[in-house]
């Protein structure tokens, strides 16, 4: 009896003890969790604060700013000049009469221009007409001079030009040489034609010129085959745009 | 805020003209298009200048004072848009040589034994495909007329200064013989050709160009007529 009195009073014992182990252990394993995830707080943190040092500081504001675009607009050009002139044009052996024509540039460079020009004039009567009284070389339609020019221009002498105290034009010479065709007394000639000019710059979309050129072909009008030159003196205006 | 964003200046609205800014210590003004015409103004380092036209290679700009003159192309270079970058412009040189889209010529030649003068312009749809329209009056002892031309040219290697190219195409021949001569009638024939030449780059804008066209004129008669056309010339692009 004692003893069975005994083996309970152990088991009791045994199981208590026993409690108080498991529960010793589970607090044991409760600490231990505790500090494993402090130490992975502490690694995150650190991780962490790596990573602040390589981004950039906290933004205080988040701005809303929307950045500038730059349209460029097209540019305009300004190279082409179509310009009128009206002078005298002396036809050779057929006197000197008024010319009348219009021209247009493109400006390729500051340097050299290209330039298409047409003109018209109707030629006089030469001397031999004139003296052998009823003699007629060419009929009206035939007298009637008409060209067109095919012309490289190059300015040089670029400079200003003083109208009085207080205005300045910017002006430049200019020599032209060109190829084209000269339609007279009922035949078209291949004509060569070489001059030279000036022009003054009142605004920088308006210009006034003064030229001489020489128009050059090879003419049988009177019996013999020479070469006719036909100068022509004239004044223009022009405008750029 | 909201007031703020209603008051706040435009800024992107688009301008009338471009606007750039002196970066180098100063941008010279000149009075008129040229080296040679004088320098009458300056625009300091951080101003703007508003670009109005340009003029072969100078540029017409107005300053925030409203001084107006003339800018080279090698000083604007050297200019900023308002996003600070560069500002960048077709500058005529040899790339634009390559590539670009117009041509216009004149030439001086041989048309069946005549004196021509001709013009052409052409259009580039790339750097070696264009479509090209000339003209031309041809000079003879027998025979006047003109000529149009409509066709294709293929420039083999766009890349090199001296550059071959090849033509096809067709066009109308105008033909007046003179009076002396004993077919007195005018007429209009339509022809056709193929061609070769060479171009060669000279300098800025311009380059020569000589070409050779072989013509199938298609008359009236039994037999058609061929006409071989040379021609040398000088030309731009733009």
């Amino acid at each position: 009896m004692e003893t069975g009195i005994r083996v309970l009073l152990l088991i009791a014992a045994a199981t208590l003890l026993q409690g108080c182990v498991v529960r010793n252990w589970i607090h044991h394993h409760n600490e231990v969790k505790a500090e494993r995830q402090a130490a992975k707080d502490e690694e995150a943190r650190a991780a962490q604060q790596q990573d602040d040092t390589d981004a950039p500081p906290p933004r205080v504001v988040d701005p809303d700013v929307e950045r500038r675009k730059i349209t460029v607009p097209k540019i305009r050009s300004s190279n082409v000049e179509f310009g009128l002139h009206y002078g005298a044009l002396s036809v050779e052996d057929f006197g000197t009469n008024a010319v009348y024509g219009a021209d247009i540039s493109y400006h390729v460079t500051e340097d050299f221009y290209l330039m298409g020009e047409v003109g018209r004039s109707q030629a006089g009567r030469t001397s031999f007409e004139t003296l052998g009284g009823n003699v007629q070389l060419l009929t009206g339609a035939e007298r009637r001079f008409t060209y067109y020019n095919l012309a490289l221009g190059y300015n040089f002498l670029p400079g200003e030009a003083f109208l009085g105290r207080g205005t300045a034009m910017p002006s430049a010479f200019y020599l032209l040489g060109g190829i084209g065709s000269v339609k007279f007394a009922g035949d078209d000639h291949f004509a060569v034609s070489f001059g030279a000019g000036y022009r003054l710059l009142p605004s920088d979309w308006f210009a006034v010129h003064i030229s001489v050129q020489d128009r050059v072909f090879k003419s049988d009008l009177l019996g013999t085959s020479k070469l006719t030159n036909n100068i022509e003196a004239r004044i223009g205006t022009s405008v750029y745009f | 805020m909201l007031l703020l964003a209603f008051t706040a200046p435009a800024v992107s609205a688009a301008r009338e003209h471009l606007q750039v800014f002196v970066a180098e210590p100063y941008l010279e003004l000149h009075t008129g298009a040229g080296r040679g015409y004088p320098v009458f103004n300056v625009v300091p380092r951080g101003e703007s200048v508003d670009v109005l036209y340009r003029r072969t290679d100078w540029f017409r700009v107005r300053t925030e004072r409203g001084v107006e003159g003339w800018a080279s192309q090698k000083d604007m270079q050297r200019a900023q848009l308002a996003d600070g970058t560069a500002f960048t412009f077709d500058l005529g040189d040899r790339a634009g040589f390559t590539s670009h889209r117009w041509e216009v010529g004149v030439f001086a030649g041989n048309y069946g034994g005549a004196t021509l003068v001709s013009g052409y312009s052409s259009f580039s749809f790339n750097s070696q495909l264009a479509a090209e329209l000339s003209v031309g009056q041809f000079l003879g002892k027998f025979t006047n007329g003109v000529t149009g031309d409509i066709g294709l040219t293929h420039v083999i290697v766009p890349e090199w200064r001296l550059s071959p190219f090849l033509m096809l195409g067709t066009g109308l021949v105008h033909i007046t013989p003179k009076a002396t001569l004993v077919v007195p009638s005018d007429r209009t024939d339509q022809t056709a050709y193929v061609g070769g030449g060479v171009r060669y780059y000279l300098t800025r804008r311009f380059f020569v160009r000589g070409e050779y066209k072989a013509h199938e004129i298609f008359t009236k008669r039994n037999a058609n007529q061929q006409v071989d056309e040379w021609k040398l010339g000088f030309a731009f692009f733009f």
